[in-house]
């Protein structure tokens, strides 16, 4: 069980989170028009990347959305912040 | 029966006499024995029998390492299946039996299977038994084969403790370097846990005569003591089985025979791995013969247990670490005669006894063969948390390469053979500093699997694999280790390998002609050695098993006869009663039909949402429009996913400009305030919008049906609940001694109901106020039971069971939003996709029967004429009490324009007919919901 | 549907319970409970604030849950809802949480059982999985003292799991 550093609570076990989606996900305005593909991009192409990942994680004790750096091969993480990018 | 217990003491306590049976027959041991040395000091070989051709097999290994004597060991009635003879402790009064083997390991009835090897190689029962199904063969085949037979009965009190423990350095091995290593850790000041398999520490050192000048008992007590006084803990008969991301090393500490092993789950800083080497077995003709072993097993056996495994041996080994072999077993009293394996082809004479050992002309008369072709490292724990691998020529054996993250390796697990060099290595390693590498004296000849030669060599002995099976699968190109592996079954027995692996890669290697490192080896993966399945659940069985959450008025419910059952997480009433379960539940929609039906409804969501942007929030998250819900009103809505997808259905009532109450469905409390939260902090202003889930600090009593109003009206909460004043849809807050009550008025059932909350703490006292106020009217408590029925009269869906995954609100019959609603909501575009504009989508309908028809099945297809395609199916059906017919709803392809359309129900092989109608049975115009 | 009345124990009221070696798990009943949300909340409460793994003396004090809420324990009666004029959201939670006092020289091994605790690994945070329930855990006026709010629905469940941990000691 991987331990996941949360921006405002610390380490914590891997239970306690759960994965929100990879970081750089923009909604588009669906105020204006948005074309087919543009959505299908942003709902279903995932870059599944092997290595060095940048992840959104929701802490599910503390409700923190946060950004964590990661390998995806090696399950070592690099670091986390606060998705509202202050620091905590 | 001749003893090979010597005068060397060993570990065991000989004052300490232990009485046991084998396979019914009477023996004795003692106190530190094993079942396998007490076998072996009396003169027992024969201690299993194998797989899959039922041959005579005995220990190879005096450890973990031993494949073949697995034995079902009943002790105080209780009896535990494939005991690994090697590794369990003699216990008075034990009573182990051969597995696979019967009526004994010595007289095996089926072991004339042997006979037949030439026919029975890898893949012949796949290949043979496929006409006319393998399936056919498959129960028989399975009960001759196999291992060890599981008792019917669960023992009782054999639940595993589990523990979350933390050190800063674990050290795995308690031999020599692990020993010296974790002293010097410990006296550098590091918090140290030592963990050693064994019940007596020392490894392989009890073999030794002396180290650093000391007995090794007295070195291994020097050791453990300065371990203990710097602060550091040790833990014997704990063995580390696997090791888990971010430095998690599962550790099953074993107490008494018979008792689960307690699990501690320990995160270490840094894990040193002192796991030591095994003998690999020499692949020769007839080497699974009962009496060839080991070198260091029949080293182990005498050094711990006083045991002389054979007076005539012959020592057929490869490497350095036979002399000092030799000197020991012949100081014992044993003849050695040394043979070299590399000079050529060696064969094992004789049957259940062995005769003799022959190699070309030249027989040997011997009663014993110990065999080593070198050492190799345990590195398992190594390649669990990632670690790399690399060839090492000089030592023919795959040593530690590139460390994971955390973890370093000493001693002979390092490929440290050398007692000096690895003490001062492991010393190095635990004061915190590099190991400089010293000159090795361990030398040894390369030993491998020759394919073609002649006889049955053996390479995985737990599971029966030959030599020919390598070849065979060869042949047939199953020639990536993971596909021989699979095809030929090796290493895939409970030992994993520990002593096939390598032959059997190396006897690939050879039959292609690459060099071994390139052939590479298969996955290790946990567990080490085999552990209970009660290891891992622990206590989490039973009640805790899957545990429910617990309504406050659950006192009540029992006391007025409530049948509990699971809905959603919770435990609730499905209905009140005792008696025939269909009636009971009939007769409680009845009444709320005719008079009140009284519902514990505690479990719905109550998640509130303030702050200045609440509004343009739940806007947000709502496909309906909320911004104009004004205060004190309640709107029905849906919650989609991006996709579009309906996630959840429900009301949301606005109480004042900045707070709304969402009121999800019992069951999607939990995801949907994390979809709320993940919400509000990614694309809105987290710090206008604040989210409180309040679902259990209140609790709601509904009264549903046409006399709700007048039994509400009893209670003295002076509010005016006529139509114009308390219309449908709408909420009030009052105060009855203090308490804040919020009662809702809106309906699940199609009739006038009102859901009443109150802190959960007075849930009782207003329980018990309304139910004696609906008395007088004939309302009765209703379960979840009548709810679902008085809910698919009117056509209301529940989530998840009249939706699937593709449902989208259209398709509910709720379109406004989609086609008028301006601003941005979750789901909005995939709405208007191509998917999403298809005319066959399918959507909710009514399926009406026949008069005296029966229930249409829950989960029939709605099929086309021909039979050949699902147009839909059933979700919800039931025999509607209060129409005193059968009612259902359903998804059916372009269900909208089908109405009166007659379609086919299949359902396990029978074909009805049903005509579509609009999802909705009672109260069309809803007079009785708006009285 | 089947009825499985019979497969759950009714649960009892609230009792301490007592072990032989001095550990003991005490039903806690507080005056009140609010949960406090706005930003800075942390930094704006006027009581003691409770984080891990320090011990809480005072009688009055705040929970940090999170960034930017807090449980006021035995704090003022306040009004539930939204007050614009300190930009908090505000919600009595007296009976959403049920709270044990776990008491005694074994008390953090016994927890043990149920989370990866660590006391020299600090936390701004209460809020953690404890048996694998969201609780709030924080020491309460002595270093062997935890106390625990754990959801009501879920106050059977804890208390099953800590009884369990305990035979194994």
């Amino acid at each position: 069980m991987q331990i996941f550093p949360c921006p405002f609570c610390g380490p914590r076990n891997e239970t306690e989170f759960h994965f929100a989606g990879e970081l750089g996900k923009v909604r588009p305005d669906t105020g204006k028009e948005v074309n087919a593909r543009d959505w299908a991009t942003y709902l279903y192409a995932q870059r599944n990347e092997k290595g060095l990942v940048r992840e959104v994680w929701l802490h599910l004790t503390c409700s923190e959305l946060f950004v964590m750096e990661r390998d995806s091969l090696t399950m070592d993480v690099r670091a986390s912040k606060s998705l509202r990018g202050d620091a905590l | 029966m001749t003893s090979h217990r010597t005068d060397r003491a060993g570990l065991i306590d000989r004052t300490q006499p232990r009485n046991f049976t084998f396979d019914g027959k009477a023996y004795r041991g003692f106190e530190g024995d094993t079942l396998a040395s007490a076998l072996l000091a009396n003169g027992v070989r024969v201690m299993g029998r194998s797989f899959k051709y039922h041959r005579p097999r005995g220990p190879w290994g005096a450890w973990v390492d031993d494949p073949n004597a697995i034995m079902t060991v009943t002790l105080d009635g209780r009896s535990f299946p494939n005991c690994p003879a090697a590794t369990t402790p003699l216990v008075e009064d034990m009573q182990a039996r051969a597995v696979n083997a019967w009526p004994s390991a010595a007289f095996d009835i089926k072991a004339g299977l042997d006979l037949f090897h030439r026919w029975l190689g890898a893949g012949f029962y796949y290949k043979t038994f496929m006409w006319p199904d393998w399936h056919l063969f498959e129960p028989m085949i399975r009960k001759m084969a196999g291992l060890g037979d599981i008792s019917r009965d669960a023992p009782k009190n054999y639940t595993a403790d589990q523990v979350h423990d933390h050190c800063e350095v674990l050290v795995i091995g308690g031999g020599a370097a692990g020993l010296a290593c974790a002293r010097a850790a410990a006296e550098a000041g590091r918090g140290v846990v030592l963990v050693d398999d064994h019940p007596i520490f020392g490894g392989g050192l009890h073999q030794s005569v002396q180290i650093e000048d000391r007995t090794p008992s007295e070195w291994i007590a020097d050791q453990l003591a300065a371990i203990m006084g710097a602060g550091g803990r040790v833990l014997p008969t704990t063995t580390a089985f696997g090791v888990y991301d971010h430095g998690l090393v599962g550790l099953a500490e074993y107490g008494a025979f018979g008792t689960a092993p307690h699990l501690h789950r320990m995160r270490a800083d840094r894990i040193v791995l002192a796991t030591g080497a095994l003998d690999r077995p020499v692949t020769f003709a007839g080497n699974d013969r009962p009496g060839v072993m080991a070198v260091d097993a029949a080293c182990e056996y005498l050094a711990r247990y006083g045991v002389l495994v054979g007076r005539r041996i012959a020592l057929a080994s490869n490497n350095s670490l036979a002399d000092a072999a030799e000197a020991m077993l012949t100081q014992a009293g044993a003849k050695i005669t040394r043979i070299s394996p590399q000079d050529g082809a060696i064969r094992a004479l004789g049957g259940k006894q062995l005769k003799g050992l022959a190699q070309g002309l030249r027989r040997h008369e011997v009663d014993t063969v110990l065999a080593s072709g070198g050492l190799t490292p345990l590195v398992h724990l190594w390649r669990h948390a990632g670690g790399k691998l690399d060839w090492c020529a000089a030592r023919q054996a795959f040593l530690p390469g590139a460390a994971p993250d955390g973890m370093v390796a000493i001693g002979a697990a390092n490929g440290t053979f050398d007692l000096d060099q690895a003490l001062s290595e492991a010393r190095a390693i635990g004061a915190g500093n590099a190991s400089d590498a010293a000159a090795r004296t361990y030398s040894l000849t390369p030993l491998w699997p020759e394919p073609g030669d002649k006889g049955r060599q053996w390479i995985d002995f737990q599971h029966d694999v030959t030599l020919k099976d390598v070849e065979l699968a060869a042949r047939e190109n199953y020639v990536s280790v993971e596909h021989l592996k699979r095809y030929t079954t090796l290493g895939m027995a409970s030992d994993q390998g520990k002593t096939s692996n390598m032959a059997g890669l190396a006897a690939m290697a050879a039959i292609q002609d690459r060099p071994l490192p390139e052939v590479g080896t298969t996955t290790f993966r946990p567990p080490f050695v085999p552990v209970p399945f009660e290891m891992y659940h622990g206590h989490h069985g039973k009640q805790l098993w899957h545990p429910l959450k617990r309504l406050a008025l659950e006192p009540q419910h029992r006391a007025a006869g409530a049948a509990l059952g699971e809905y959603g997480g919770w435990l609730r009433p499905g209905w009140y009663g005792t008696g025939n379960r269909g009636d009971l539940i009939r007769r409680e929609v009845l009444s709320a039909r005719n008079a009140a039906g009284i519902f514990d409804a505690s479990p719905l969501g109550k998640i509130e949402v303030m702050g200045p942007d609440a509004e343009d929030f739940v806007n947000f998250i709502y496909y309906n429009t909320i911004r104009t819900l004004k205060p004190g009103n309640i709107r029905y809505g849906f919650m989609l996913t991006e996709g579009g997808i309906v996630m959840d259905d429900g009301v949301i009532a606005r109480l004042t400009e900045n707070r709304f109450v969402i009121s999800c469905s019992s069951g999607h409390v939990d995801s949907v305030r994390e979809h709320l939260e993940a919400w509000r902090q990614d694309g809105n202003n987290p710090d206008r919008i604040f989210i409180h889930d309040l679902t259990q600090q209140w609790s709601t009593v509904t009264i549903t049906g046409p006399k709700a109003r007048d039994i509400l009206a009893k209670l003295p909460l002076g509010l005016d609940l006529s139509a114009q004043a308390f219309p449908h849809m709408t909420v009030q807050e009052t105060q009855r001694e203090e308490t804040p009550i919020r009662i809702a008025r809106v309906s699940f059932t199609g009739d006038i109901s009102y859901e009443i909350s109150i802190r959960s703490s007075r849930a009782s006292d207003l329980w018990d106020k309304v139910v004696a106020a609906g008395e007088p009217h004939g309302a009765t408590p209703i379960g979840i039971e009548a709810l679902s029925i008085l809910r698919a009269e009117k056509g209301y869906i529940m989530v998840g069971k009249d939706t699937d995954g593709e449902t989208m609100p259209h398709d509910l019959g709720i379109t406004i939003p989609r086609l008028k609603k301006k601003p941005a909501y979750i789901g909005d575009r995939s709405l208007h996709s191509d998917k999403a504009n298809l005319p066959d989508r399918k959507a909710l309908v009514g399926l009406a029967v026949g008069d005296g028809d029966k229930v249409l099945p829950t989960g029939a297809h709605i099929v086309d004429g021909t039979l050949s395609r699902s147009l839909g199916y059933v979700t919800s059906s039931y025999d509607s009490p209060t129409l005193g017919h059968p009612v259902a709803l359903g998804l059916l392809e372009n269900g909208s324009a089908r109405t009166g359309e007659i379609v086919s129900v299949w359902h396990m092989g029978e074909t009805r007919q049903a005509t579509v109608c609009a999802a909705c049975f009672f109260d069309p115009e809803g007079e009785r919901l708006h009285a | 549907m089947r009825d499985d009345s019979k497969k759950w124990d009714a649960p009892g009221a609230p009792t301490t319970l007592e072990m032989s070696d001095g550990l003991t798990i005490t039903p806690v009943q507080l005056a009140r409970q609010t949960l406090l949300s706005g930003v800075d909340v942390l930094g704006r409460t006027q009581h003691p604030i409770a984080a891990w793994s320090g011990v809480v003396t005072a009688q009055t004090y705040a929970l940090s849950l999170r960034r930017d809420r807090v449980l006021l324990v035995n704090g003022p009666a306040l009004a539930d809802g939204w007050h614009g004029d300190i930009a908090q959201a505000v919600s009595d939670v007296s009976d959403c949480y049920s709270v044990f006092d776990i008491r005694g020289d074994r008390a953090f091994s016994v927890l043990k059982r149920g989370a990866e605790l660590r006391l020299d690994v600090p936390s701004k945070s209460v809020a953690r999985l404890l048996f694998g329930l969201g609780v709030f855990l924080y020491r309460f006026e002595a270093t062997d003292t935890f106390r625990v709010h754990v959801f009501r629905g879920q106050a059977e469940t804890f208390f099953k799991s800590l009884k369990f941990a305990f035979p194994s000691l």
